[in-house]
């Protein structure tokens, strides 16, 4: 026993002693950090962690989540806002822990940047949780914490998803103003009413005027080319209510000119399922109706000209052989007739029937028996494209003029000149192919085939023909074609 | 003491301290290793009860409380050095 402590052997002395400097050194070495004080008062439990009760309080202030961790990472605070934030209390996160609140990629990116902001430094990284059936964006930052005589690391949350929603929906709304931007076809772009809320640049060449803020119905005014079963605001009604309605032809009366379209309306769906309004496209018909009126033509066109080509063989064949005087003679005047039938042909199909000029069809028949850089040959004034009726009528007239000129004309001997020209003429177009420097000529004693190909071939309109003359200088042939047959000049 | 013997433990924490979560966590990795299946731990919170730190005199948090076997030993901080714990609460050698 001691004088002391009446009733306390040295031992227990001892014991006490021990626990004491155990004590002092704990706390002097930073192994505890909270103290019981109490005496003769009831205890109280004062922590070490310098005003932890005011940084406590702070945290709760904040409006972000806002956690303390020790510098091993474990959850010392969690304040209220993070518990919402993480759909669950304060004390049940305070229980459960930080990282096992979240998912483990998120856990794991967070505990990355709490460690190395341990070493120092504030790190940050964006991560991403499930509350609820929503996905949440959070905004997490770490650093550095003292907490009394230990390290820690106070990481905040903060929320970015309406920010990253509003960046979203800003994203989407670029994306859909460029894909119709961008789209080649008219797109046009209606509210739950039917007014007009986007068009691209081919929807606003359809219209004088701006559309938007205007009903569809009157913005284009379509006129539909069915059957009368759909009118627009049918079409614009359908859409809105949830069905999709395709390819119905129409055309723009009023625009700014006259386009054949294929209409198409869906309905805009925003989100989830709900409709609010309808998406119309106007894919441009025009060329491809003008495409098949062209087919139709050429169809038609050919069928003629078979049967012409066929009449005219015949015809041919038979005023030929009534004026040949042999087999030899026959075989080569009928063939000669039929190659320039083939070679007229020819440059039409290469022309794709229109557009050959006169100089063209001159130059072809010449072809055999003069080159193109010769002399001999003068052609003015001829770059006019002609019709292929003409054509073909010029063909065969000047086949017959070439043959003669080879037999008995300017062609038959080494001097022989041929001058094609235009003439001026008020109501037709007056060609003269007139022979000189050849042989003197006179009037044959009977007429062929080839004065008749030559009178008849472009009779088939009031004021054209042609007329042949026999001067002693050369054979001269003037040629009217009328005036509808010619097409401006080419400038040739 | 017969390596058999069971140990009661007692650990006096001040809610989540960094300390006291430190010892808790030690702790039981300490008994997890070297005392399985023979040993129990009461975890004490002084903030929510700080009458209690009266029963074993705790001045100090965190502070573990050797109960059983006898005699009472007491071992303050948060029990990171493992070997001085064990030595402390002298496993096996009494």
């Amino acid at each position: 026993m001691t004088a002391a402590y009446p009733g306390v052997g040295i031992e227990e002395l001892r014991r006490r002693l021990e626990e004491a400097e155990d004590t002092l050194r704990a706390i002097r070495e930073g192994e505890v950090d909270a103290l019981v004080i109490g005496g003769d008062m009831a205890e109280e439990v004062f922590t070490l962690e310098g005003g932890v009760e005011a940084y406590r309080a702070f945290m709760e202030a904040m409006e972000f989540g806002a956690a303390a961790l020790d510098g091993h990472g474990r959850l010392v605070y969690a304040n209220h806002a993070l518990g919402e934030l993480l759909g669950r209390t304060a004390a049940e996160l305070n229980a459960v822990g930080l990282f096992a609140a979240l998912e483990p990629a998120a856990a794991s990116a967070v505990r990355r940047i709490a460690a190395k902001a341990a070493h120092g430094g504030r790190r940050t990284v964006e991560i991403s949780i499930k509350a609820g059936d929503e996905d949440r964006h959070l905004l997490v930052s770490a650093a550095p914490l003292r907490l009394g005589p230990s390290e820690g690391v106070a990481v905040t949350f903060a929320d970015l998803t309406a920010r990253v929603r509003a960046a979203a929906a800003e994203e989407s709304e670029r994306m859909a103003r460029a894909v119709i931007t961008s789209a080649n076809e008219a797109v046009v772009v209606c509210d739950g009413d039917g007014v007009v809320t986007h068009v691209n640049a081919a929807a606003l060449a359809l219209v004088t005027v701006s559309p938007v803020g205007q009903p569809f119905r009157d913005a284009f005014a379509l006129e539909f080319a069915a059957n009368g079963l759909m009118e627009q605001e049918d079409l614009i009604a359908v859409a809105i209510a949830g069905a999709p309605v395709q390819g119905i032809e129409a055309s723009v009366p009023n625009a700014v000119r006259h386009q054949d379209l294929l209409v198409s309306a869906a309905p805009l769906v925003v989100a989830g399922q709900q409709t609010r309004g309808c998406v119309v496209t106007l894919v441009d018909l025009t060329p491809r109706k003008a495409a098949e009126r062209q087919q139709l033509l050429l169809m038609h066109e050919l069928d003629h000209r078979v049967r012409n080509t066929l009449t005219l063989v015949t015809a041919i064949c038979a005023r030929t052989a009534s004026s040949a005087d042999t087999i030899e003679a026959f075989q080569t005047a009928f063939l000669g007739r039929i190659q320039a039938l083939a070679a007229t042909h020819k440059l039409l199909s290469e022309k794709s029937w229109a557009d050959l000029t006169i100089q063209e069809i001159v130059q072809a028949e010449l072809a055999p028996y003069v080159g193109a850089a010769s002399m001999r040959v003068r052609l003015a004034g001829l770059g006019v494209p002609v019709t292929a009726r003409t054509a073909t009528a010029l063909g065969l007239i000047f086949h017959e003029l070439t043959t003669n000129a080879v037999k008995h004309g300017a062609l038959s001997v080494n001097d022989g000149v041929i001058d094609v020209r235009a003439i001026e003429d008020d109501e037709s177009f007056v060609i003269e192919w007139r022979e000189r420097e050849g042989p003197v000529v006179s009037e044959p004693t009977r007429s062929g085939f080839g004065r008749t190909v030559i009178a008849r071939s472009l009779a088939f309109a009031p004021d054209g023909g042609a007329d042949m003359r026999f001067e002693p200088e050369g054979v001269v042939c003037t040629m009217r074609i009328p005036a509808q047959e010619v097409r401006p000049s080419t400038g040739v | 003491m017969p390596s058999s013997d069971p140990v009661k433990l007692t650990l006096y924490v001040a809610g989540q301290t960094p300390k006291s979560l430190a010892a808790i966590e030690n702790l039981e990795a300490i008994c997890r290793t070297h005392l399985a299946g023979r040993y129990s731990i009461e975890v004490i919170d002084l903030r929510k009860s700080p009458q209690l730190a009266r029963e074993h005199n705790i001045v100090a948090i965190p502070t573990l409380v050797r109960e059983l076997p006898i005699p009472i030993r007491k071992i303050i901080g948060d029990l990171s050095d493992s070997q001085k714990v064990l030595v402390h609460l002298a496993v096996g050698t009494e």
